[in-house]
């Protein structure tokens, strides 16, 4: 199991291998699968903006998107056969009278894929309660678990393609 | 902006925890009407991620209750309860857990800690530090704790964590109690002991 702590990004091309980011509240968890290759990776994005040049690439939804897309082309990713999903951008304590850094950190990143002209196949964000994204690397799969709850399908295994050494 | 403290700030951070934490669990304990203990308190200025790993198994579900802080002072007040203590807190007080009542209570015991926590701390730096209203959550301790953290120290490389630990007596009963300023915060508590950090 690889965790991605926040601010962090991992790619793995290990079909045994897990993605994990436990504990997302305001963060957001971007989740890219080329299932075909068998390539997967996670960035546990903090923050909406870097305001410039940042050592910490995985913090900030502006430099976090663009480098988890390179890591993924230098992990044998190819753009066009990428899936694409976001969770976490939760208010913890409600929205009334705080910096509604989940909610802008959700807008940020899906500007980030939209500039970068990735397309988000999945969602599963905001609200007030902290989640976890999972990510079996061999299945090409995300799931999401809410405080208290059953995993759920964040991208299911693709229709048609082999599962790797895991499955 | 980033905050490098030494040794003898970080002693001195920690001895103002423990003065304004002796100070809340007096308090608690005249809530509860028993003896409340409290742990040398950590100060630990580390990576926010560092700093969440330090809370113990982030998926881990907490009562949380959140004490923001108004006047001179950049920072939040964070009190932490396990789901199995937050039953005998409300066994002690009477109320149910789980229920409005319970929630309200456990509402009250941070307004009272956090007010005596920040009372504490106003004494002895002389900042006019306010509890503003409290919030509780019940959720993923790492969520919530991150979600702290972005707020008030998203932008720092560094985070401070000052936190120690109210142990109730006669019962397997712990209240985790963590003060989380900003690097102003930090500065504003420093400064006044003559301590002031360099900011760079």
């Amino acid at each position: 199991m690889t965790h991605a702590r926040i601010g962090e990004i991992v790619v793995s091309g290990n079909p045994d291998d897990e993605l994990v980011a436990l504990g997302l509240g305001s963060c957001i968890g971007v989740v890219m699968i080329d299932a075909q290759a068998h390539v997967a990776g996670l960035a546990h994005v903090m923050l909406p903006e870097s305001g410039g040049e940042r050592a910490a690439k995985g913090k900030f939804a502006d430099t976090a998107v663009p480098e988890l897309l390179a890591q993924m082309a230098a992990h044998g990713a190819v753009r066009g056969r990428l899936r694409v999903a976001i969770t976490g951008g939760a208010a913890m304590f409600g929205s009334g009278g705080q910096l509604e850094i989940g909610a802008r950190n959700e807008a940020a990143v899906r500007s980030a894929l939209g500039a970068a002209g990735v397309r988000c196949d999945a969602a599963e964000t905001g609200g007030t309660q902290g989640r976890t994204v999972r990510i079996s690397v061999g299945h090409g799969a995300a799931t999401v678990r809410i405080a208290g709850g059953y995993e759920v399908d964040l991208l299911p295994a693709a229709a048609g393609v082999a599962a790797g050494r895991a499955a | 902006m980033t905050i490098s403290l030494n040794d003898s700030q970080l002693d001195a951070l920690r001895e103002l925890a423990n003065i304004a934490s002796a100070g809340a669990a007096g308090a608690l304990s005249q809530m509860l009407a028993r003896e409340v203990d409290i742990s040398v308190p950590r100060a630990v200025a580390c990576s926010i991620a560092d700093a969440i790993d330090s809370c113990g198994d982030p998926e881990e579900e907490v009562t949380a209750v959140l004490i923001g802080v108004a006047g001179d002072f950049g920072g939040q007040v964070l009190l932490l309860v396990p789901p199995e203590q937050t039953f005998q807190i409300c066994e002690l007080l009477g109320v149910e857990a789980g229920t409005e009542v319970g929630e309200s209570a456990l509402r009250e015991i941070g307004n009272i800690l956090g007010t005596s926590y920040l009372n504490g701390l106003a004494a002895m730096t002389g900042l006019d530090l306010m509890p503003c209203p409290p919030l509780l959550q019940v959720d993923m301790v790492g969520a919530l704790v991150a979600s702290v953290m972005t707020e008030v120290a998203g932008d720092d490389d560094v985070a401070l964590l000052l936190d120690s630990e109210l142990t109730i007596a006669g019962e397997q009963c712990a209240i985790g109690f963590m003060l989380l300023p900003t690097s102003g915060g930090i500065e504003g508590l420093l400064t006044p002991l003559g301590l002031g950090p360099d900011v760079s």
